[in-house]
């Protein structure tokens, strides 16, 4: 792998393995400095056990982790430089929030003052400032989240995980954290941003690392997966009666076919598939009544290369 | 510097996150409330307490009815009344009758009698004026007859009377492990199941956070032992001053490097203690549901393996060494028995060893025990990641 200068973090060839399972295998990727870097994949394929690696919370039984935070070559940054926003995630619910959100910053080794200055701050930004005082667990879950989001961030870090931001969020939250996360982004920081929205994270990310069963299945530019895999027709079909399944399955390029209900069916075409004479074929159906073509989003192209990468 | 510093931080975050003065005060106000009530109450029912009424034959002695007539309201009742009273005592069980006999004295009642006590003590002092006049002797030289003999103790090492001053911090230490004991459980447990850990362990190694806890939590436990220690040390001067007797005694007792010895020994032990329980409550997911929650008994080991303590003895001379038991039992030896300076700083640094092997257990459990969610560790697979990490 080139390490360039602007290489905040890579990883090469790292795998651990858990007693008789191989939560990761030789995966191998790179973030540059100001990257938001989508660490995609479903439950269970190795995301969280990596992003424990990454932070050192476990150890890589092979592999190599470096990073350059600040021009600094070095092993593991210190915890002023990181911050993580875990899935699994809580404070202390019976204590104030701004107490909480200063002793995180302070034992990641920012000043106890700048640390309340800028949890005030963040509070001010995210509705809360006149809450400060109140226990964590009088707030909103939506609320908590962005205390929790805060805490992760507030001692200003060169490198972030966010880890599942939006679950649990309505959708006005989640454009919300949208901002917040381009906010700090724009401050210089560096986030590896795993998430299972695949829409959000399209607008956010400009690379991607997709995993499955603790494999790397790809990792490069988020426009790059689009060129590979993006081009291919994706139709959305209405039927006035029950999906014709059989008739379906014999149209000439038909790729793969996933039933939304019983009148409603996705079919994605095979690459380079000729989309008239699909549609001349689909006109043969008397019973449809709506069609819509579109090219695949990330949340298409991520269920069908993990569904590809099934054994 | 950095450990240090997290360590510092971590440890008046759990201070001033368990201890509250002002549930503290709270508390010691209700106790002295309390004290006062039961204190006071019982000196009123003393006070207030109405004489017994006691049953004698008219065949009693006199000098017998006189005496007992001071305490007792007496009733003089006759020979042949005597069957129908007792029968009265089966049928109302109530009353007492005393009968005098040649050897002694024959008492019957329905139950023990409360005035128990005070009869058998007027009887004695009845009995020894009779030996008394029967001897031709005075009451002062029956007085010296029955006096022990006066031994002038002089002692080239008078470290034994200082032995107060190990129940006083063994007393202390006892307190400190088992109020702590609570709050260790609560801290640790219950941000493992707030999921507050995750985010901990990324901002801070293990060990720091864990001797930040073990520093803070030592300290919330002597706060409260050291409040109640100061309250009831002036209630006893208080008590003292009003029981005239002189707290000059207790002055003379408090030598300062016994004191410095103790406090070693207590700090320590107290440390080891709470870095013991935070290895347990490191395994412990949900401490409601958990088998391994049996363990929060062991103190309790500790605790009576203190008591027994024997410094004479070979075994006291093991629980002297063994680290559990050794903070309150060498001091203990130390006082009542010789033991070279060797054996004291032996055993002091096994107990300083063995509180440095706990705390780095205890952050190596946490560390692997947080990694394995949804179900509790058992105790091989944590042995088995320990090893490991």
């Amino acid at each position: 792998m080139n390490r360039n200068s602007n290489k905040l973090l890579w990883v090469e060839q790292l795998s651990k393995c858990y007693q008789n399972r191989q939560a990761v295998k030789d995966i191998s990727f790179s973030l540059d400095e100001g990257d938001i870097f989508a660490f995609l994949g479903p439950n269970g394929a190795g995301k969280t056990t990596t992003l424990r690696l990454l932070l050192d919370i476990i150890k890589a039984d092979s592999g190599i982790i470096s990073w350059n935070i600040n021009g600094k070559n070095t092993r593991l940054p210190s915890s002023q430089e990181i911050g993580y926003l875990p899935e699994e995630r809580g404070l202390y619910p019976e204590l104030p929030i701004i107490r909480t959100l200063v002793y995180i910053a302070t034992i990641r080794g920012m000043d106890a003052d700048a640390a309340r200055k800028a949890a005030m701050e963040w509070l001010e930004k995210v509705g809360l400032a006149d809450r400060a005082g109140e226990k964590l667990q009088a707030l909103s879950k939506g609320n908590q989240q962005k205390i929790q989001f805060i805490a992760s961030i507030l001692h200003k870090p060169a490198f972030v995980i966010l880890d599942e931001p939006f679950s649990g969020l309505d959708p006005i939250n989640q454009e919300q954290f949208i901002e917040y996360i381009k906010e700090i982004n724009r401050q210089g920081t560096t986030i590896l941003l795993s998430a299972h929205q695949m829409p959000l994270v399209e607008r956010l990310a400009k690379k991607v690392f997709l995993m499955n069963r603790g494999e790397q299945i790809f990792h490069g530019e988020l426009a790059e997966i689009f060129k590979t895999y993006g081009h291919q027709h994706i139709l959305n079909i209405s039927f006035s009666t029950e999906v014709p399944e059989e008739k379906l399955r014999i149209l000439t390029d038909m790729q793969s076919l996933v039933f939304e209900n019983s009148y409603e069916t996705k079919i994605t075409l095979k690459p380079g598939a000729n989309l008239g004479q699909t549609l001349s074929e689909l006109g043969k159906f008397e019973n449809i009544t709506n069609i819509k073509s579109h090219q695949p989003g990330l949340h298409d192209i991520f269920l069908q290369l993990v569904k590809e990468h099934q054994p | 510097m950095k450990y240090l510093k997290q360590v510092f931080t971590v440890t008046v975050w759990e201070y001033r996150r368990f201890y509250k003065p002002k549930n503290e005060l709270v508390g010691i106000v209700i106790m002295l409330i309390l004290f006062s009530f039961f204190y006071l109450g019982s000196k009123y029912v003393m006070s207030d307490t109405e004489k017994n009424t006691l049953t004698l034959l008219e065949n009693t002695a006199p000098g017998l009815v006189d005496t007992l007539a001071k305490e007792f309201d007496v009733e003089v009742i006759s020979l042949t009344a005597k069957d129908q009273f007792l029968k009265e005592i089966i049928d109302e069980k109530e009353g007492l009758l005393l009968l005098e006999k040649d050897t002694g004295y024959v008492l019957h009642s329905w139950k023990k009698p409360a005035a128990l006590k005070l009869l058998q003590k007027k009887l004695n002092s009845y009995t020894q004026t009779k030996v008394v006049e029967e001897l031709g002797i005075t009451t002062k030289q029956l007085d010296k007859i029955l006096s022990p003999a006066i031994v002038e103790q002089l002692y080239f090492d008078d470290s034994g009377a200082r032995s107060v001053l190990v129940y006083f911090f063994a007393g202390l230490m006892i307190m400190a492990v088992l109020v702590s004991f609570a709050y260790q459980f609560t801290a640790i447990t219950g941000e493992k199941q707030l999921k507050i850990t995750e985010q901990i362990v990324s901002a801070i190694k293990p060990q720091a956070w864990m001797d930040g806890k073990i520093l803070g939590i030592t300290l919330t436990g002597l706060s409260s032992v050291v409040a109640y220690s100061i309250i009831s040390s002036l209630g006893g001067m208080l008590y003292f001053q009003f029981t005239d007797r002189p707290v000059s005694n207790i002055i003379e007792i408090l030598h300062l490097p016994s004191i410095l010895i103790f406090l070693a020994f207590t700090m320590v032990g107290i440390m080891m203690w709470n870095a013991m329980m935070a290895a347990i409550a490191s395994v412990i997911t949900d401490p409601n549901n958990s088998g391994k929650s049996s363990l929060m008994l062991v103190p309790l080991i500790f605790v009576v393996a203190s008591l027994l303590v024997s410094p004479d003895h070979r075994a006291g001379v093991f629980l002297s060494w063994f680290p559990l038991t050794s903070a309150t039992a060498m001091p203990m030896r130390w006082v009542v028995s010789v033991v070279d300076w060797w054996e004291l700083a032996g055993s002091f640094a096994v107990l300083v060893i063995t509180f440095y092997l706990f705390r780095k257990l205890a952050a190596k459990i946490f560390h692997v025990s947080i990694l394995i969610s949804g179900k509790e560790p058992t105790w091989k697979e944590v042995w088995k990641l320990a090893r490991e990490g």
